[in-house]
């Protein structure tokens, strides 16, 4: 089963990795090795990692009943050295560079099998709906907008239908009930969340904004502005008529939060988002946003910040350090965050530091969360 | 902080005669803060090896963190550029840009794409401006500098008197050392170089 062990173990901490054991809270990946099953740690075919996403959305997604863990894959056609151009390397516009795939590790046979080749992004619906962006081609390639469909099955077995009514560049996030929350890129990476109602009816939710998370029966969101935009903000909407029932202008807040990014949590009343500082903890209540405490995190940027149970009182992230990615240990009452890099002799691909991340479910309601 | 930087004491003399044809340029970043880092173009007259360049405050991100996506400032490295339009009309950038290519950040996995050195003008290189906070092809105030990960460099708008970088940038090019062409240019010989 890929369900969170641990998960509601506030007890489990460590300041010191350690190869054999480790124990932070929930489901977390090092690479390719997957930490917190029930059934021990698992080695997936391939590293869960989202490079045409960052971590807009999460790099694997385990089913609402547990039993998988779908997961975004990318195998390399050629490397591509980021210290050179592409000229340099001899690569020219239109060559194949990487194939981005959805894999799906089924815990109960122990298979790892592609789900679909030229993919990534992929929310899973707590009735097993699984939605992903499908390239409208298999490989990204030099100097290609890497365009497609946001496609939906009805379950793993199920044909895709696509839900998109022109081709674009989309990233899927999390399903908000049976409405699907997603982003469509633009130039200079702006976004736009968008929602898809069904098949050919996607709206604008809100433009050139992010999504920090779904509320957690799935009718709200919770979304941010950065200072590219103008103030920086935050908002909840309604996802049915994309009405705003509260905002927080962040300028007339502790200046330590600044700006609030994407990819946080949304448990009960409190929401929890990295900031310009470290972590942002908001209260919603109809009609407003409060800020809670904005914790202070000595580190590069926090991303993916999860609370741990329903006290809210524990987050887990992760950050980048030079050898690769750490994992966090939030006290929130202390104001203070752990650090963790389990396996700290891991590499990743051609001598690349190791993302080390929290994995998740971010759609709502699960049933499970 | 826009400077000439003139490495000989002829300098003047060679760029008055010099021929812009003759010339090859490449773009520099060098990052500091979100707000105020510098781009330069660089050129030289071969075979000399003498290099001369002009420089301009320019912003990046909205964060120093590189490989958060629409958020973290341009990654360090070379780039290669893939198009120069006047008059691009695209949703989020418009106007006088340099398209780059995509790159991984420092992890080796994320990669940043839709890159562009830009400003916040209209498709016909003006401005508009309403009322609102911040329009996005008006050049406001310094937060303009923010973006989302491309370099952005500020223009005069009648809302702000903010120095003409992006058309003094857009001379340099064109007048030492860049292409004379636009559009989708793939394979383009000018690159830009991001220090680390």
């Amino acid at each position: 089963m890929v369900a969170c062990a641990g998960c509601s173990d506030g007890k489990q901490k460590q300041t010191h990795s350690h190869p054999a054991s480790p124990s932070l809270p929930g489901l977390y990946s090092v690479g390719a090795r997957i930490f917190g099953l029930p059934e021990g740690p698992v080695r997936l075919a391939a590293p869960p990692v989202t490079p045409l996403a960052g971590w807009l959305t999460p790099a694997a997604v385990p089913s609402a009943d547990g039993r998988y863990l779908a997961y975004n894959s990318w195998r390399e056609l050629r490397h591509d050295d980021p210290k050179l151009s592409w000229p340099d390397q001899g690569i020219k516009s239109g060559d194949a560079l990487a194939t981005p795939s959805i894999r799906v590790y089924d815990s109960r046979s122990g298979n790892d099998d592609v789900l679909a080749e030229g993919a990534f992004s992929l929310a899973w619906r707590a009735d097993g709906a699984l939605a992903y962006f499908k390239g409208a081609e298999r490989d990204y390639r030099a100097g290609v907008s890497y365009v497609g469909d946001v496609v939906v099955r009805p379950s793993l077995e199920g044909a895709p239908e696509a839900w998109s009514s022109e081709r674009g560049r989309y990233i899927v996030v999390g399903w908000a009930g049976t409405r699907l929350v997603a982003y469509v890129e633009h130039e200079g990476e702006a976004l736009d969340v968008v929602v898809f109602d069904g098949p050919g009816r996607m709206r604008v939710l809100a433009a050139s904004s992010a999504l920090v998370a779904i509320s957690p029966n799935g009718t709200q969101v919770f979304v941010e502005q950065g200072p590219a935009q103008g103030r920086p903000t935050v908002r909840v909407l309604e996802l049915a008529t994309g009405r705003e029932t509260a905002a927080l202008d962040l300028t007339r807040v502790d200046a330590a939060v600044g700006w609030v990014g994407y990819a946080g949590d949304w448990r009960a009343d409190r929401v929890v988002a990295s900031s310009a500082s470290g972590l942002a903890l908001f209260r919603v209540a109809p009609g407003k946003i409060s800020l809670q405490k904005a914790v202070r995190v000595a580190a590069s940027g926090v991303a993916e910040p999860r609370f741990v149970d329903s006290s809210g009182l524990r987050v887990k992230a992760w950050t980048s350090v030079h050898r690769g990615g750490v994992l966090l240990d939030c006290d929130v009452a202390v104001g203070a965050c752990d650090r963790t890099m389990p396996l700290p002799e891991a590499r990743g691909i051609h001598g690349f530091p190791t993302w080390r991340r929290p994995l998740y479910n971010p759609s709502r309601p699960l049933g499970t969360s | 902080m826009r400077r000439a930087i003139v490495v000989f004491a002829a300098a003047t003399a060679l760029l008055a005669c010099g021929s812009a044809a003759a010339a090859e340029g490449w773009w520099t970043f060098d990052r500091n803060t979100n707000l105020n880092s510098t781009l330069t173009w660089k050129w030289t007259y071969p075979p000399s090896p003498a290099q001369y360049s002009h420089n301009w405050r320019a912003g990046s991100g909205s964060s120093t963190d590189e490989c958060r996506r629409g958020e973290g400032w341009l990654p360090a490295g070379w780039y290669a550029q893939w198009g120069h339009w006047n008059h691009y009309s695209g949703s989020a950038i418009r106007g006088r840009v340099w398209w780059l290519q995509d790159k991984y950040c420092y992890d080796g996995v994320t990669r940043r794409v839709e890159l562009f050195i830009h400003s916040e003008e209209t498709t016909d290189n003006g401005q508009a401006c309403t009322s609102a906070w911040d329009d996005p092809f008006c050049w406001e105030r310094d937060a303009d500098y923010y973006s989302l990960g491309c370099i952005k460099l500020a223009r005069p708008s009648p809302v702000a008197n903010f120095p003409s970088d992006l058309g003094s940038a857009h001379s340099h090019y064109h007048a030492y050392g860049g292409s004379s062409q636009h559009g989708d240019l793939p394979n383009d010989a000018y690159e830009l170089y991001v220090f680390s």
